[in-house]
């Protein structure tokens, strides 16, 4: 009897034992030292160095599967260099939430793909600077960087990112990449190709249309308009009134061209014009309500099913929904138009030479070995590994002519386009998300850095449909039909840095949080409802100092115009 | 004299039951790491909390994040979707649980009954992120309510539903009706089966039909179980749950929809302010505390069963 209860008591401390090294087990792999500089002798020649290590790599955008890299036919050859292989994983669900999660436990990955989070993660003081480490171990980084150091500097004077948008050299885009107003070609067909530039026509266009053909031919209803909102893209919605105004997407605000004063478009009377319209357009059951709760998959299931008559939306939003369409039938296809609220604005929805510097990738706190991962970066930067990101392997993803030229043939285009190809390439996760050229470069041999700005390429890859718009409208490319761009030395405003937790942060988070809000109840409304909402939306807004807000961006205007 | 004598019992018991108490204590210890230990960060509520600064170099502030929640209006309106939809799940899942309950109790064919059982505690296995999309579909603008709605002729164009927020909690209640009833009757008909057959038979022969056996028996007899289980959830009750608002709402429905966890939630991981979404989090604890101790004393004075 006794024995037993002894064992018992043996037992009760065994366990206790066992629950106190669980507990400090978990507080080792935080504890070691994470910014010493590694002891590898690698230079940027290779002499060794190259022992295989695999770092950790979280993307805050949807972009692909998770995968090893080296699974990917790119990622294996950059490993073959480095000895570098990355265990990549993407945003799923929300990215400020997700962020937010990954600071309050401190459990960082190595390396940090941004995409605007760049100030919460800096206030956080989760990432690492890399001025030292770029001087030291990274020549190529500097190459392509240098120029936009300043822009790169926090105040602190340390660079904490390397963006996405470093151009070397310029090229224009012949597509459209950025917002426009889309329009399905089977519309523009019917009635003969007209080139609509103003909100009236165009959705008078789409009106006309499903009075015509309701449905679709295998008897689904036709959605007249509807725009791309998912969780967190709200702004897509009220970024709209931006364009048809004739600005380009300065995010909250618009910049006068003569004062370079920032006005936030909230409440504005352009906003209240674009929201009328929408509201307008749903009483009479052309606009899609379910804009307002649809995720990605749906919004792209609604464009390739060719239900889908018109929409808003940046270019790279439905990027996804464009490539699997360029296989189908080409009236499914969609068409960019320079839409405005009336004749004689002109459009800006091209955007003019730019460098956003809140976007791009960081290593963090936490990260393993940094001289690895910026010698990694910097062999990425080397010429001819961008032309293997963007272009593949010479011979078997495209060819080269006589005159140096890159082309390619109908199956690696088509190849180059088609999202499980790129998921296995690896274009998918290398085409964007690291160190890169800005999309508008030029490599030193006169080819475009994208595939896509090509010339050569471009005009093989048009179709007769796309031949016909082109035509119709007179110009060589779909940029071509849209204005120029005019010159804004601050664009985009979006990408000044504001600092977390500061008045102006949060009167910009307010503002947002109020045009989710009410905006969306004012295109639902009855349109008789319309003003009272109006009405109590602008009350609410002119509760909040807008005003200092919209100086803060000045100010920043004003700095990079000198 | 009798003093140390009870002292000493006191003591005697406590040796008679050690191996009880050793065995306890593994538990006790769990409790106080993951329980206890944590509450340390509730000083974050009265710092300008900085996730960058060390805790020797945080900024005391006092009560000022307290404030700055109840002088802000979209915590109150948080509250009231908070409490009202605490309310609607207690109300509901009370109700609809315990007639459920009896109503299956009745069942003669017990095969029938068990098919019953299955199909309505199903849904309770199925996360909420699936749940979540089984209500957005059958609620789109093509989905089966709406296409029943219009097939009948009681609408003409399809309802959003999930876009009117005065709908919002009706859709909440419908949903957590649906996906919970079937388990929270498993523990009635536990509470059910161990009433005293020779009750019903004494009413019986007394002449009882149905509705009074379940009137004078069955209710009184599931009685300490709902009031054990109603004090608890008064405990919880500015709880409201979190996975079917967050999965739920949309831009349109959040002023119904947005409820304290979403708020700590919000402040906390998507604007930083960790002090706030503290201050919010002591805020339900302090609330829950004095639902739990007054649900519980008034239990007690009414002679009912009670938690402690």
């Amino acid at each position: 009897m006794r024995k037993r209860k002894i064992l018992l008591i043996c037992m009760a401390f065994i366990m206790m034992a066992s629950l106190f090294a669980a507990c400090s087990g978990g507080k080792d792999a935080n504890t070691q030292p994470a910014n010493t500089p590694g002891t590898t002798n690698g230079g940027n020649n290779g002499d060794g160095g190259l022992e295989p290590v695999t770092f950790t790599y979280f993307n805050f955008q949807n972009r692909a599967q998770d995968k090893m890299a080296s699974e990917t036919t790119i990622g294996k050859i950059l490993q073959d260099q480095t000895g570098v292989d990355w265990k990549i994983e993407y945003l799923v669900g929300d990215a400020e939430t997700k962020s937010g999660v990954m600071m309050a436990g401190g459990d960082y990955p190595d390396v940090i793909g941004l995409d605007g989070q760049y100030e919460k993660f800096l206030d956080a003081g989760a990432l690492l600077p890399l001025d030292d480490l770029i001087e030291q171990h990274g020549p190529n980084i500097k190459r392509v960087y240098e120029p936009y150091f300043d822009l790169m500097r926090h105040s602190d004077g340390h660079i904490y990112i390397l963006p996405y948008s470093a151009n070397v050299g310029y090229i224009p885009e012949p597509d459209i990449g950025q917002g426009a107003f889309w329009i399905q070609r089977s519309v523009l067909k019917e009635f003969g190709y007209p080139f609509v530039t103003t909100l009236n026509e165009y959705f008078d266009l789409i009106r006309q249309y499903i009075q015509k053909y309701p449905t679709t031919e295998d008897g689904a209803r036709r959605i007249g308009f509807a725009i791309y909102a998912p969780t967190g893209a709200f702004y897509t919605v009220t970024n709209a009134s931006n364009h048809l105004a004739g600005y380009p997407n300065d995010g909250d605000v618009m910049i006068d061209m003569e004062t370079y004063e920032a006005k936030m478009y909230a409440g504005s009377e352009w906003e209240k014009r674009w929201v009328k319209a929408l509201n307008d357009l749903n009483a009479e059951g052309l606009f899609d309500p379910e804009t307002f709760t649809m995720d990605q998959d749906q919004f792209i299931e609604k464009m390739t099913t060719g239900r889908l008559l018109g929409f808003f939306a940046y270019g790279w939003q439905v990027g996804e929904a464009t490539n699997v369409l360029r296989t189908g039938p080409d009236e499914m296809r969609y068409a960019p138009l320079p839409v405005t609220f009336e004749e004689g604005i002109k459009d800006q929805y091209l955007d003019p030479p730019s460098f956003v510097a809140n976007r791009g990738v960081a290593l963090s706190v936490k990260a393993k070995d940094p001289v690895r991962i910026i010698q990694y970066f910097d062999n990425m930067l080397k010429e001819e590994n961008q032309k293997l990101i963007q272009w593949g392997i010479e011979g078997e993803n495209y060819l080269v002519d006589e005159n140096g030229r890159f082309y390619m043939t109908k199956e690696q285009l088509d190849n180059r386009n088609d999202n499980q190809f790129k998921e296995k390439f690896g274009w998918m996760d290398f085409e964007y998300g690291w160190p890169r050229y800005g999309n508008n470069s030029v490599f030193e041999d006169g080819n475009a850095f994208a595939v896509g700005n090509q010339p050569e390429i471009f005009q093989m890859g048009l179709t007769d449909g796309d031949k016909a718009i082109l035509e119709a409208f007179g110009a060589e490319t779909f940029s071509g039909y849209f204005s120029e761009p005019d010159e804004r030395p601050w664009y985009p405003a979006w990408s000044f840095t504001i600092e977390q937790g500061s008045p102006e942060q949060l009167v910009k988070k307010q503002v947002e949080e109020l045009q989710l809000q009410y905006v969306t109840q004012m295109v639902l409304a009855n349109p008789a409802d319309f003003e009272g909402l109006w009405e109590r939306y602008t009350q609410e807004l002119s509760r909040l100092d807008i005003a200092r807000y919209e100086q803060f961006m000045t100010e920043e205007v004003k700095k990079r115009l000198n | 004299m009798l003093r140390p004598r009870q002292e000493k019992t006191f003591f005697q018991k406590l040796w008679n039951q050690k191996a009880l108490l050793a065995m306890s204590v593994p538990f006790l210890i769990w409790l106080f790491i993951f329980k206890y230990m944590p509450l340390w960060g509730w000083t974050m509520a009265f710092q300008d909390y900085k996730i960058a600064r060390k805790f020797s170099e945080q900024e005391w502030i006092g009560f000022e994040t307290f404030k700055r929640m109840l002088t802000n209006d979209h915590f109150w309106l948080v509250m009231r979707n908070t409490v009202v939809m605490s309310f609607i799940q207690i109300v509901l899942g009370f109700v609809t649980a315990i007639t459920l309950a009896i109503l299956l109790n009745e069942l003669k064919n017990i095969y029938f009954k068990r098919v019953v059982q299955t199909i309505s505690y199903l849904p309770h296995f199925i996360s909420w992120v699936v749940a979540a999309n089984i209500v957005t579909t059958v609620l789109a603008s093509e989905g089966i309510i709406n296409e029943l709605l219009m097939k009948v002729g009681l609408i003409d164009t399809p309802i959003m539903w999930l876009l009117k927020g005065e709908y919002f909690w009706g859709i909440f209640g419908a949903a957590i009706t649906w996906k919970e009833l079937g388990w929270n009757t498993i523990i009635y008909l536990a509470a059910i089966t161990m009433i005293d057959p020779s009750l019903y038979e004494a009413a019986e022969i007394d002449g009882a039909g149905r509705w009074r056996k379940i009137w004078h028996i069955t209710l009184p007899g599931m009685k300490p179980v709902i009031v054990v289980l109603l004090i608890m959830n008064l405990g919880y009750i500015i709880e409201s749950g979190f996975e079917p608002q967050y999965l739920l709402r949309n831009g349109t429905n959040k002023t119904y929809s947005e409820n304290l966890d979403i708020f700590v939630l919000y402040y906390g991981m998507n604007m930083a302010d960790y002090s706030l979404s503290t201050a919010a989090s002591m805020f339900k604890t302090v609330v829950s505390f004095i639902f739990l101790f007054t649900a519980n004393s008034i239990a007690k004075r009414l002679g009912e069963s009670r938690l402690f």
